[in-house]
């Protein structure tokens, strides 16, 4: 079982970065054929979730947590970046960072404490952070001087075609950007996996008194990935927000968000490269489908969709879609290629 | 004065339903070390299942309950024997069980879509014969149901206790939360102590529905409110405790009322979050230092 696990994760690794490249030079290409501004508003959003699900994935899926509550970083990042914007004119682009530096510290708040304690604890002090942003920011008009109107929610002053603050016209702008963005951070995720604190992270997520007795600090590395996770959260809400161009606490800062991100993570495997991608390829077609045919009247009926599929991978693919495709992948690659890729585990 | 007074006492009968509903999570923790995410849908169930009889037999809440509590807590122990034993029975030897929290997760949001698709979003309420009779004790006046919720929870409490450490099945349920390995040597069948520990925790939740739908409204998300303040509750008087669960709920109903006195209600919330956090961050075992009861 054990084994099974390390050897399956070592081939994703190998295959993985020519699996994105293709799928990248795909979807460079895509816009050359198709025009459709229907079809991009799609691609945007699915997109979106496969960066926001990467990128929590890096918490969720290699610390070996549960976070909850990954809205409130976005929230954060949208909320920081329009403020800036709207009082001191500053570019979104470089607003952005400043919104993601703020996630990342509340994020370092948040796992300082409880990434030491049982894991229901941090899952808890997730949801109740996510919970506790967007009562502060209903019932706020005014932070610090900047004017966030409460339950109302901020309007982007539109400036039409406006590269430099991050405002386009055009939907395939923002395709390519967020496009640019997942793949940036489907290499982070990808060179930590290599790295010793992905290794780090797996061995503390998986065994963590055997990880500490090796010398491992386990909550330091989970901070860090926490951090970087929480960062690339908030410059996923800088861009829903420019996308968008409006925001209001409900909107953004809402644990339906938050169940959504670690949903289709965890269903489509978490702790796996693509994982996230597959999920959110897989899940949000079906929950826009299910939203606009079903969920006209009531919001949130397409999370059942969510909430019935995470409880059938629980039972029987734990790790989720990625499973069943990792073994049509070997078993692909077996009868068609040379020689299979688990030879050495034959003998067991 | 009087306003202190009165504002004390009905933060403690609301409390007491927080308390029942931290009751429930606070026993599966105990036994199982799972939180359930999923219990304030259980009690958003039982509050449409008793809603329900009512409109439909006019048969009353607490009368009711002979109904209602045998379903719920079948539909707790069928919910742990098919859905989280399964899964649970992976992560035995893990000693954080991440996957069944996700299951749990998993379940509340279904359960509130699922709600929500097939009763729809409107709030619903009974009108029971005791609705709107008040009793005045001095200048304070407090509404029937509440103080019946506050008693029920207050019995409910003792015979749970007694139960626990009294019955053989009780004292089987403490054995298996307090080392599940040890009462399987000493020939427990902890499987089923757990699908009946499972069971006896949604049919508390089923209580605290019932008890709270004379005064209160049911709806599909409702049980987003009680989840929610049933972690805070659990948290503040200490994981696996029981008289932790139950004075939790009483500070969370008290702090409550007084911010609805106040304030704007909508910053209460932001209060008891604000607690919550604090509490996690600087005392996570706990306000009371009570050990857990297992």
């Amino acid at each position: 079982m054990k084994k099974e696990r390390g050897q399956a994760k070592t081939m994703i690794i190998d295959r993985t970065p020519w699996i994105a490249l293709i799928g990248i030079v795909i979807l460079l290409v895509l816009p050359v054929f198709i025009q459709s501004p229907t079809f991009f508003q799609f691609m945007i959003l699915i997109l979106w979730y496969a960066y926001l699900t990467t990128s929590w994935n890096l918490v969720g899926g290699f610390a070996g947590v549960l976070p909850l509550g990954h809205a409130a970083f976005a929230g954060i990042g949208a909320y920081a970046s329009s403020v800036l914007f709207i009082h001191y004119g500053l570019t979104p682009w470089v607003g952005m960072f400043a919104g993601a530096f703020l996630a990342a510290i509340v994020g370092i708040i948040v796992g300082a404490p409880t990434f030491k304690l049982r894991g229901a604890y941090f899952a808890l002090a997730t949801i109740a952070i996510c919970e506790f942003l967007r009562v502060i920011l209903e019932n706020t008009q005014k932070f610090l001087g900047f004017d966030i109107n409460g339950a109302r929610g901020i309007l982007l002053p539109l400036k039409g075609h406006s590269p430099i603050n991050y405002q386009f016209l055009d939907k395939r702008y923002y395709y390519y950007i967020i496009l640019v963005m997942l793949a940036i951070i489907f290499y982070i995720t990808y060179r930590i996996a290599q790295s010793k604190l992905g290794y780090y992270l797996t061995a503390g997520g998986e065994e963590k008194e055997g990880a500490e007795a090796l010398g491992i600090n386990v909550a330091k590395c989970k901070l860090i990935a926490m951090a970087i996770s929480t960062f690339f959260t908030g410059l996923g809400g800088t861009f829903y927000m420019q996308l968008v161009h409006y925001i209001y606490p409900r909107g953004i800062v809402s644990l339906d968000l938050s169940f959504e991100i670690a949903f289709i993570a965890i269903i489509g495997g978490r702790g796996t490269l693509l994982g996230p991608i597959v999920g959110a390829v897989l899940l949000v077609p079906a929950a826009e489908l299910t939203r606009t045919y079903l969920g006209g009247s009531y919001e949130g009926v397409h999370l059942m969709l969510y909430g019935a599929v995470l409880m059938a991978v629980m039972l029987f693919k734990p790790r989720g879609i990625m499973e069943p495709l990792e073994a049509l992948y070997r078993w692909v690659h077996g009868k068609f290629f040379l020689q299979p890729l688990t030879q050495t585990d034959r003998g067991e | 004065m009087d306003i202190i007074l009165a504002t004390i006492i009905n933060g403690i009968l609301m409390g007491s339903v927080y308390g029942l509903t931290a009751l429930g999570l606070t026993l599966i923790f105990g036994v199982m070390k799972v939180i359930n995410f999923a219990h304030g849908s259980f009690l958003m169930a039982a509050m449409f299942l008793t809603y329900y009889l009512f409109r439909l037999t006019g048969i009353d809440p607490y009368l009711g309950l002979v109904i209602t509590l045998p379903l719920l807590f079948a539909f707790g122990y069928f919910t742990q024997q098919v859905l989280i034993r399964p899964v649970f029975k992976i992560e035995r030897d893990v000693r954080e069980p991440i996957s069944v929290l996700m299951l749990t997760a998993g379940l509340w949001i279904f359960m509130d879509a699922f709600a929500l698709a097939l009763f729809g979003a409107f709030y619903k309420t009974i009108r029971t014969s005791y609705k709107g009779a008040v009793i005045h004790l001095g200048d304070v006046t407090i509404s029937l149901s509440r103080l019946y919720a506050f008693l029920t929870t207050v019995i409910l409490a003792i015979l749970f206790y007694l139960f626990l450490k009294k019955t053989r099945l009780g004292q089987a349920i403490r054995a298996t939360g307090q080392d599940r390995d040890a009462a399987r040597l000493m020939g427990i069948n902890i499987d089923r102590i757990y699908n009946v520990a499972f069971g006896i925790g949604i049919a508390i939740v089923g209580v605290a529905g019932a008890v709270l739908l004379p005064f209160y409204y049911v709806h599909p998300v409702v049980g987003v409110v009680f989840d929610i303040r049933a972690f805070i509750v659990v948290v503040l008087g200490g994981l696996g405790s029981i008289p932790g669960a139950l004075l939790g709920g009483v500070i969370i109903g008290v702090v409550e009322s007084f911010g609805a006195q106040f304030m704007t209600a909508t910053w209460t919330e932001g209060i008891i979050y604000a607690m919550f956090i604090s509490v996690l961050f600087l005392k996570p075992e706990g306000l009371f230092g009570f050990k857990a009861e297992w």
